[in-house]
């Protein structure tokens, strides 16, 4: 990792193989099958050193706009993020160290959301500020019921 | 048999559907042994940083109080000692820089100590490596300034037969000498610094002959007068200038010797035949600093050719024994990680690039990204294809919607964690932040300074 080989040759083949390797079909079902996994630990677990965190996202992207799945995503994203910086689930007090974290992890979950989804994603983390979820609240998949009403599937 | 192979394949069954937690478990071992593994690293570079350093602040102190005392003295003693002040404010001047660089050092020392991210740690403290190499040969090159220093002085006191305007001949010949490595050490610039630390033997070598010539010089007009003066005070006289402290390597036996031939690694360090070259800490400090690629392996193997006197023949590192090399910490990993010109890996080549967009240099300068830390110290080299790839360029993306391009994400995540937490963020956040994007991103955490511009 970090050393740059994840660009050299076909790595979309690659990240392909691997994930058939693996047993899945997609590379959603493999990412849903481990929910707060990072990036980077999706991306280790195809290829400790020729695969990188962006190659994996990029290709959920895909997946997702083929099959309307986007918010899905969007949702799964959330829970990788929180889960990095907020282990714990939600923090029961607000110091200076947890509001941090908690940015942190808002921000990153905005980085990694498709144009399409930025605006709503920018207003459900202004939702959970304002009206924060119990303490510990820690969702384990997209389908967590506060994500759901945050985030619900588009209509269509 | 049967029986064992259906075993076999129960477990690989049974593997496939509760493997993954499993799987997972040992994925998470993996990864808290490799934490603490980047952890041990930081640490480990982070003391082979602080004892380089402390050595040469410790060297540079010593000469920042001599050489004014020195100054005084000369001056005190000889009519003409006022003319050789400019000589004095040579090594004043470089003092100057050397603190700054060493100061520099320190910035980052403490910076990588504060960052949670061991990996950003190491790629912090490899920062200081143009700074520690130029601190580092700065001042070996000031403390033989400070030679010559000490032998006019000497030769003011007690040579009066050696001609003054031929000792400030001499002194402007040195120092013409010695002028340009250190004007291309101070300027801290990686290729220009590397380039002159790994020249230092041959440097080290003309200055020994030029003590040599000097001496010489004045021992033989000292020679010549002596038979007016008084035996015993001539004698005198040529032994105090024979046995000024020198710091200037002794030459090696005159005819020809074969470099690095007599070199071998003991228990106690590198040794010269029986004699110790330099300790085994020296080399366990410079074998971390190398293969941590805070410096190159041609400038710390330069730094032992020095120590073992061996200055005079033009020779490259590859010259030193095998076993030297490989104590020094070479291995395949090491040459492929230093930009050392034409002669280094693939990557060496490849153009630089700002983590931290400069178009924003303003806002990182306001969050504490000044001095050793600016943003022009926070570049990578990376190949095109690559760097394409995270600026959205080629045809990277398999998604439409999210085009991850770098400096937009960066900077949107940058913005957006500092709202989100209702104040400016800190210096030691924004790395934090930085360096695990860089890992998304699979940009290699080794950072070059780039052209400001």
């Amino acid at each position: 990792m970090t050393d740059g080989r994840s660009w050299q040759g076909n790595w979309k083949t690659r990240i392909y193989e691997r994930v058939r390797e693996r047993g899945y079909d997609s590379l959603t079902a493999f990412a849903e099958a481990r929910p707060t996994a990072s990036l980077v630990e999706l991306a280790e677990e195809l290829g400790r050193d020729d695969i990188a965190g962006v190659q994996v996202f990029s290709g959920l992207v895909a997946e997702a706009e083929r099959n309307h799945q986007v918010t899905r995503l969007v949702r799964a994203q959330c829970v990788r993020e929180l889960h990095a910086y907020l282990p714990a689930g939600w923090p029961s007090e607000m110091g200076d160290e947890n509001r941090f974290k908690v940015a942190r992890a808002l921000a990153g979950w905005y980085s990694f959301t498709p144009e399409t989804h930025k605006e709503r994603v920018d207003r459900a983390g202004d939702a959970l500020l304002a009206n924060p979820p119990l303490a510990g609240w820690h969702p384990l998949g997209p389908d967590d019921e506060l994500l759901r009403t945050l985030l619900p599937d588009d209509q269509a | 048999m049967l029986e064992s192979s259906r075993d076999g394949l129960a477990d690989d069954a049974s593997a496939r559907q509760s493997g993954t937690p499993e799987r997972r478990q040992r994925h998470r071992e993996n990864d808290a042994e490799a934490i603490a593994a980047g952890q041990q690293r930081a640490a480990e570079t982070r003391q082979a940083v602080t004892e380089a350093t402390d050595d040469v602040k410790d060297s540079i102190a010593g000469l920042a109080s001599d050489i004014p005392k020195l100054a005084s003295h000369t001056r005190a003693i000889h009519a003409h000692g006022d003319v050789f002040s400019r000589y004095f404010d040579f090594g004043v001047n470089q003092v100057r820089w050397l603190g700054g660089a060493l100061r520099g050092t320190t910035t980052l020392v403490e910076v990588a100590d504060s960052v949670d991210d061991p990996d950003m740690a190491v790629g912090l403290l490899r920062m200081t490596g143009p700074r520690l190499q130029a601190a580092m040969a700065g001042a070996m090159l000031l403390d033989s300034w400070f030679d010559f220093l000490q032998l006019a002085d000497a030769l003011l006191q007690q040579c009066p037969y050696y001609n003054v305007e031929q000792l400030l001949v001499d002194m402007e010949r040195v120092q013409k000498r010695l002028e340009p490595a250190m004007t291309a050490l101070s300027s801290l610039e990686p290729g220009r610094v590397e380039a002159t630390a790994a020249a230092m033997p041959e440097l080290m070598g003309q200055l020994t002959q030029e003590f040599h010539t000097i001496r010489e010089g004045a021992r033989m007009a000292t020679e010549r007068a002596g038979q007016v003066i008084a035996v015993a005070q001539f004698v005198e006289m040529v032994a105090l200038v024979s046995t000024l402290r020198v710091s200037l390597p002794r030459l090696p036996p005159s005819g020809p010797v074969l470099v690095g031939a007599r070199l071998s690694v003991g228990p106690g360090g590198v040794m010269a035949g029986s004699h110790l070259v330099v300790s085994a800490e020296w080399v366990e400090m410079m074998r971390r600093l190398v293969q941590a690629g805070v410096i190159s392996l041609p400038v710390a193997s330069a730094a032992v050719r020095i120590h073992a006197g061996q200055v005079l023949m033009a020779q490259s590192h590859r010259d030193l024994p095998k076993g030297v090399r490989e104590a020094l910490g070479d291995s395949p990993e090491v040459r492929g990680m230093h930009e050392t010109g034409k002669a280094g890996a693939g990557m060496s080549e490849a153009p630089k690039h700002h983590v931290l967009p400069r178009e924003h240099r303003e806002w990182f300068e306001q969050r504490g990204f000044t001095g050793a830390m600016d943003i022009d110290q926070f570049c990578v080299r990376m190949e095109k294809s690559h760097h394409e790839a995270i600026h959205g360029g080629g045809n990277w993306q398999l998604g439409r919607t999210w085009p991850g391009e770098w400096n937009r994400m960066i900077m949107d995540e940058l913005r957006r964690a500092e709202a989100r937490s209702g104040r400016m963020l800190t210096r030691n956040q924004v790395l934090d932040i930085v360096a695990t994007r860089m890992k998304t991103y699979d940009i290699p955490l080794r950072f070059s300074r780039g052209r400001s511009r």
